[in-house]
């Protein structure tokens, strides 16, 4: 918990700004697709400085550690330790050594005494060709239990061949130019009893291998590490253990790496992404260089053979600057940077070309300095383009400057090891701990890749999705608008054929009708005349007429009433509602209450005989309707005045036109009453409201 | 003598206007006209104090001579006659100038008097014209920050009082009505009604100035 804590203040303190992912840099949410797009915000110099710090320090770390682990394991795999841990091997520290090419080994040639592990570039150096080794061993001093003996000999540089008391008894290769190359193999040799003494057992090993000189790697130097005997089964039990450190885990490391690089290459394609490219060139090559799977037996000179090993170097290196470049995003911004990437192109393949040539022009005894000085260059171009990236990666914050120092340092420690090791001031006869390394680090890049890519798609995936949600939107939005535009269109064009009807409504219809009632003698036709006009009005007031507002209507209505009233000589009182009332009424509804509104007055003037009115108008938001209530003191209406009243489209007529808009028309009356018109109208809820504007807040 | 202007182009309904103004003005001169190009004539050449102007006739709207009238004879008392009584035909003919209007279908006795209110002053107004009046004016008020300063625009705008009145008659009280509300004899308030279509037709005649200034067609 507190670790966690405590990396997470860390963490806060270098990512001072909103950026800062809360998790471990492996699993932190990585750049996009291409690495380039680094977070936006750049980190401040003296950040920076902080940073690069951390890192080599990291790096420092991590290739410290490996030195170290380096070291342990290679001692603990030891051949001489594993009497210590077992027990149950003999080891066979001291040999006669003679140099001969013979096939059996030279008595009376002088030899010299040499102590396991030899190493031809110290006790021969030079000598290319066959050494024989002689070891005396007495049976009593080997624990068995009356089993099968057995040798083991522990790389055994180039190939080997066993001769027991004068009998040949193994041979791993061809002894003659170019030796089999089996230096990395773990050879047993059943000890025949029957040849066996109880005394002063003789062990002839030939070896045969390359002077340093002509090898590129001091791997492959002549050289015999150990020799040890014990019941066979205990000596294939170890052979078994040795090999599978060293042959068998090379070559799975190498088929996974292998097949990763297949993956990147794959990627790559897919992506065309050329650092992709890069990373899997380089694990196929890593895994072909290293996986030892060449087993050795072809007969090809030895100096091609090790040119062409060395030759792999130069590609290797440049595969791994170009990818190291370009998972940095170089050279696709700057024009300057272009020439730069350019030239460092120009520099890399040009190693290529150069390498084989220096080598041939070397000569044969030249390949191993060659390939030294070749491969410091090498290293040196890495830690380069390592630092580069580095520096790059800092600036930019990205999430892998973390795992980028810490490859560093691996890098580091293989190549110090490696260099150390080729120039012999380090002793080293295990296991390598930097052939597993490798293989590691190559597989964290690539998980780091393959989880970049991954992001880059999901994140390319949601933004499809988020893109297609929001094209739906807008496609409805469209539609809808569409739709709302062919309404008002519609809209528009059917009024203008009422406001062209109205036109001619009024012009022809209205100038006729008002001929009749200006010249008519005949008050009656007149007047009839007179409604008919005005009815016209009104008719054509509901076709063209826009939605009202129900204060406004009222507010017409009461002008109307009151002044008619007024000049009938009746008193009026008309009763708004409190309320501020906005509610829109249809020009239709409008229309048809000013008309029943119309003929109630009429009615009042005419048969009622009343001197004083009283209207209230209502609203009842919850219902949506507007009530207006008529009230005069009249004597009434009589009931057989009904029938009369019909004939003049009385009562009957307002209350179906009440009716017919949905509402309702009560009349109440009795004589010494008066009359009391009760009506009830619907709202409109209308869909396209067009209120006035500049309403003033009445 | 009254010069009586009319301008009408159905002949029965001429005849009748006729008598009506000789009702309302007796013994006065009536120069009838049934186009506007005639009417326009008429107004060049004759003095008048009163003119009857239809709104719909063959040759245009009667508009043209409500301003004409405006313009040349400002002290004319232009009625418009007209059936529409809707304010989409009203208001324009208020704003060019009119005095008032009259709708034709009324019976006379009706008509008569209120040309006669008109004549002594006292210009009708409806709450649908009340309402047009006050959605201009708000619209003015809220345009006047834009005018430039180099025109001469009359700075038009309604007093309290002039506001107050028009409101009420947007709420559908009749003028008496108003007068007793603000305790204010009739021709008070027939005196605010004047003001306020007057301060529309100069308003109306500012933003038609302006435009046409605006659009270069400013014509001398």
């Amino acid at each position: 918990m507190n670790l966690t804590h405590l990396w997470r203040s860390v963490f806060g303190r270098l990512f001072p700004r909103d950026q800062a992912p809360a998790e471990p840099p492996l699993l932190a949410d990585g750049s996009a697709e291409a690495p380039a797009d680094a977070p936006a915000q750049p980190l401040a110099p003296g950040l920076l400085r902080l940073w690069i710090v951390l890192g080599l320090t990291l790096a420092l770390l991590v290739a410290l550690a490996l030195v170290a682990i380096n070291q342990e394991a290679s001692r603990l795999s030891q051949p001489g330790a594993r009497q210590v841990l077992g027990g149950a091997l003999q080891s066979l520290p001291q040999a006669w050594a003679v140099r001969d090419g013979g096939a059996h080994y030279p008595v009376g040639v002088p030899g010299s005494l040499v102590t396991l592990p030899d190493e031809w570039s110290r006790s021969q150096p030079g000598h290319k060709g066959s050494v024989w080794y002689r070891f005396h061993f007495d049976l009593a001093s080997v624990p068995r239990a009356g089993e099968v003996l057995g040798a083991l000999i522990d790389r055994a540089c180039s190939s080997v061949e066993v001769h027991l008391n004068g009998v040949l008894l193994f041979r791993s290769g061809r002894m003659s130019d170019p030796f089999a190359r089996q230096c990395f193999s773990t050879h047993v040799v059943p000890l025949t009893s029957t040849l066996l003494r109880e005394r002063d057992n003789m062990l002839d090993v030939r070896v045969a291998g390359y002077p340093i000189a002509q090898v590129s790697s001091r791997q492959r130097a002549g050289g015999l590490s150990s020799v040890q005997v014990g019941p066979l089964a205990e000596v294939q039990e170890a052979a078994e253990i040795q090999t599978f450190w060293t042959l068998t885990l090379s070559q799975i490391l190498g088929g996974v790496l292998i097949v990763m690089g297949v993956f990147a290459l794959g990627l790559a394609w897919v992506r065309k992404l050329n650092y992709l490219l890069y990373f899997g060139l380089l694990t196929i090559g890593w895994a072909v260089m290293t996986g030892r799977f060449w087993r050795g037996d072809l007969p090809v000179p030895n100096d091609a053979m090790e040119v062409f090993i060395a030759i792999m170097m130069a590609p290797m290196t440049a595969f791994a600057v170009k990818f190291l470049l370009g998972y940095a995003g170089t050279g696709l911004r700057h024009g300057s940077q272009r020439v730069w990437l350019e030239r460092i192109n120009l520099v890399l393949w040009a190693q290529c070309l150069l390498l084989p040539l220096s080598l041939l022009l070397l000569g044969n005894a030249g390949v191993f300095l060659g390939a030294r000085i070749w491969f410091l260059l090498f290293t040196l171009e890495l830690f380069m383009a390592i630092g580069y990236f580095l520096w790059l990666a800092a600036r930019a914050r990205r999430v892998e400057f973390w795992m980028m120092s810490a490859a560093l340092g691996v890098v580091a420690a293989v190549l110090g090891i490696e260099l150390s090791y080729q120039n012999g001031l380090l002793q080293s006869g295990g296991l390598h701990i930097t052939h597993f390394v490798m293989p590691l680090l190559y597989a964290a890049v690539g998980v780091r890749l393959i989880q970049v890519y991954v992001r880059a798609l999901q994140s390319a995936e949601g933004a499809r999705l988020h893109l297609e949600r929001r094209v739906q939107e807008i496609s409805v939005e469209i539609e809808r608008n569409f739709n709302q535009i062919a309404e008002l269109r519609v809209e528009q064009i059917a009024e203008r054929e009422r406001k062209r009807i109205a036109g001619d409504l009024h012009d022809d219809l209205g100038a006729k009708l008002l001929t009749i009632v200006h010249t008519s003698d005949n008050d009656r036709i007149s007047s009839l005349a007179r409604e008919a006009l005005e009815e016209m009005r009104l008719s054509v007031r509901g076709l063209t007429g826009r939605p009202m507002v129900l204060s406004d209507s009222l507010a017409d209505w009461r002008s109307e009433v009151v002044s008619r009233l007024g000049q009938a000589g009746i008193e009026c009182e008309w009763h708004n509602p409190h309320d501020v009332i906005e509610e829109p009424l249809s020009s239709r509804t409008y229309v048809q209450t000013t008309r029943i509104v119309r003929e109630a007055v009429s009615n009042i003037i005419k048969h009622s005989g009343a001197s004083h009115v009283v209207i209230t108008a209502g609203v009842d938001l919850e219902n949506h309707v507007f009530t207006l209530a008529i009230k005069d003191n009249g004597k009434g209406i009589p009931m057989e005045l009904d029938g009369r009243l019909d004939r003049g489209h009385g009562m009957t007529s307002m209350k179906h036109r009440a009716k017919q808009l949905s509402g309702q028309c009560l009349v109440e009356s009795g004589p010494g009453f008066g009359t009391v018109i009760r009506l009830t109208l619907p709202l409109e809820i209308a869909a396209m409201q067009q209120v006035l504007p500049g309403r003033p807040a009445s | 003598m009254k010069q009586i202007l009319l301008l009408e182009d159905l002949p029965e309904i001429r005849a009748w206007l006729k008598t009506l103004a000789l009702q309302v003005f007796p013994g006065a001169q009536i120069s009838e006209s049934a186009r506007i190009h005639d009417a326009l004539e008429l107004v060049n050449a004759v003095r008048f104090d009163v003119a009857m102007i239809d709104l719909g006739l063959p040759d245009g709207s009667g508009v043209e001579v409500v301003q004409a009238l405006r313009e040349k004879q400002p002290d004319v008392q232009s009625v418009v006659v007209t059936i529409h009584d809707d304010d989409d035909h009203l208001f324009p003919a208020l704003q060019a100038g009119a005095f008032g209007y009259l709708l034709k279908e009324q019976p006379r006795e009706q008509l008569a008097e209120q040309l006669h209110r008109i004549s002594q002053g006292e210009p009708p107004l409806s709450p649908s014209i009340a309402r047009r009046v006050i959605q201009y004016f708000t619209a003015q008020a809220r345009l006047k920050p834009v005018q430039e300063p180099d025109t001469v625009t009359p700075h038009v705008q309604l007093t309290d009082r002039e506001n107050e009145v028009l409101l009420r008659v947007a709420k559908g009280f009749t003028l008496p009505e108003i007068g007793v509300q603000l305790n204010l004899s009739r021709h008070t308030i027939a005196d605010y009604v004047k003001q306020i279509y007057r301060k529309l037709n100069v308003s109306s005649r500012a933003e038609a100035a302006l435009e046409a200034q605006r659009l270069g067609l400013f014509r001398r």
